[in-house]
């Protein structure tokens, strides 16, 4: 397989793994807020894309590789337009 | 270690926050200066009439944000991939030393930065005033002081530079968390501290290893990389 090909292929099929196999316990610092009974003070922010599903998509599994694909991609155009950004400050 | 909103008091998340800002802008720079960005490109103009010269990207520098971009791709995907830690605990690779020992802590600290806005914006992954807080404890420190730690030992043994990069930025990011936590009335420092401490110990570990995997994976995919 072409190498430059197996860099975009690594984390798309790592969002993969994630989406089948990854942990659903809280994290570190939501384990702290459980504890010590502070969670209830975190406020939910809408996001188009949250808690990593995509939300015309019932499958679980296909919801949440759907959204790391687009998040891929989101942060893909965020570093070409931060890249013209700087091409055009150079000039 | 993603912070949401309301765990933090409003003039800390804010204060942070701008400070965030700021810094996001000195790396641009600091990057924009790294690389031979106003290299001139000798390129025959389409009319064939001559030689015509404009400003743009070497071709190196291309590759070097190419380098970046991927990067982030890497820690967003991986950051995607909760592993269980402890009983009823998870967690997964904050990236900043991976990010910082291939691009260097400048371009290391604007990757973490763009996975956390992106993550924030579109996935509720930390809230958006906390973004500031969030961006401080895994981006600067996980950038800065796991580069500098990493350059500190790595001249021996490169998996120890890894490691104690990881370690330490780790748990200082977890300690500095946990002080903002107590900074905002959201919980007592010194209650907290042995819990924290601990359950960060198995987050250090676990960034370790997922740290050497994918520095090697990476640099065999992409080649040996310069900072």
């Amino acid at each position: 397989m072409n190498k430059k090909n197996l860099v975009f292929i690594i984390p798309i099929f790592t969002a993969l793994l994630a989406s089948l196999f990854a942990s659903k316990l809280p994290d570190t610092l939501e384990t702290l807020a459980i504890n010590y009974g502070f969670e209830d003070k975190a406020k939910e922010t809408f996001s188009l894309f949250s808690g990593y599903s995509f939300p015309f998509v019932e499958n679980h599994h296909a919801s949440t590789f759907i959204a790391g694909i687009i998040g891929l991609v989101i942060l893909y155009i965020l570093f070409k337009i931060t890249t013209t950004a700087i091409r055009s400050l150079a000039k | 270690m993603h912070i949401p909103d309301g765990f933090l008091n409003n003039n800390l998340a804010g204060g942070l926050l701008a400070g965030s800002v700021g810094m996001l802008g000195y790396c641009l720079s600091k990057i924009l200066k790294t690389v031979p960005v106003a290299s001139r490109v000798l390129t025959n103009n389409v009319s064939g009439t001559g030689i015509d010269s404009h400003l743009g990207f070497s071709e190196n520098a291309n590759k070097y944000f190419q380098k970046l971009a991927l990067i982030a791709l890497w820690v967003f995907a991986f950051q995607m991939f909760n592993i269980p830690v402890k009983s009823a605990t998870s967690a997964h690779l904050l990236g900043g030393a991976f990010a910082a020992i291939l691009a260097g802590p400048f371009a290391g600290f604007a990757i973490i930065s763009f996975v956390l806005i992106t993550q924030s914006l579109f996935f509720s992954d930390g809230g958006i005033l906390a973004l500031g807080a969030n961006i401080f404890n895994m981006a600067f420190i996980g950038s800065f002081l796991s580069y500098y730690a990493y350059k500190s030992f790595s001249r021996r043994i490169h998996c120890l530079g890894v490691f104690i990069a990881c370690f330490f930025s780790v748990m200082t990011a977890s300690l500095i968390c946990l002080l903002e936590l107590g900074l905002s009335g959201s919980i007592m420092f010194s209650t907290a501290f042995k819990d924290m401490m601990n359950l960060h110990l198995g987050v250090a570990c676990l960034e370790t290893l997922i740290t050497l995997a994918l520095i090697k994976a990476f640099r065999s995919i992409n080649g040996q990389s310069n900072e």
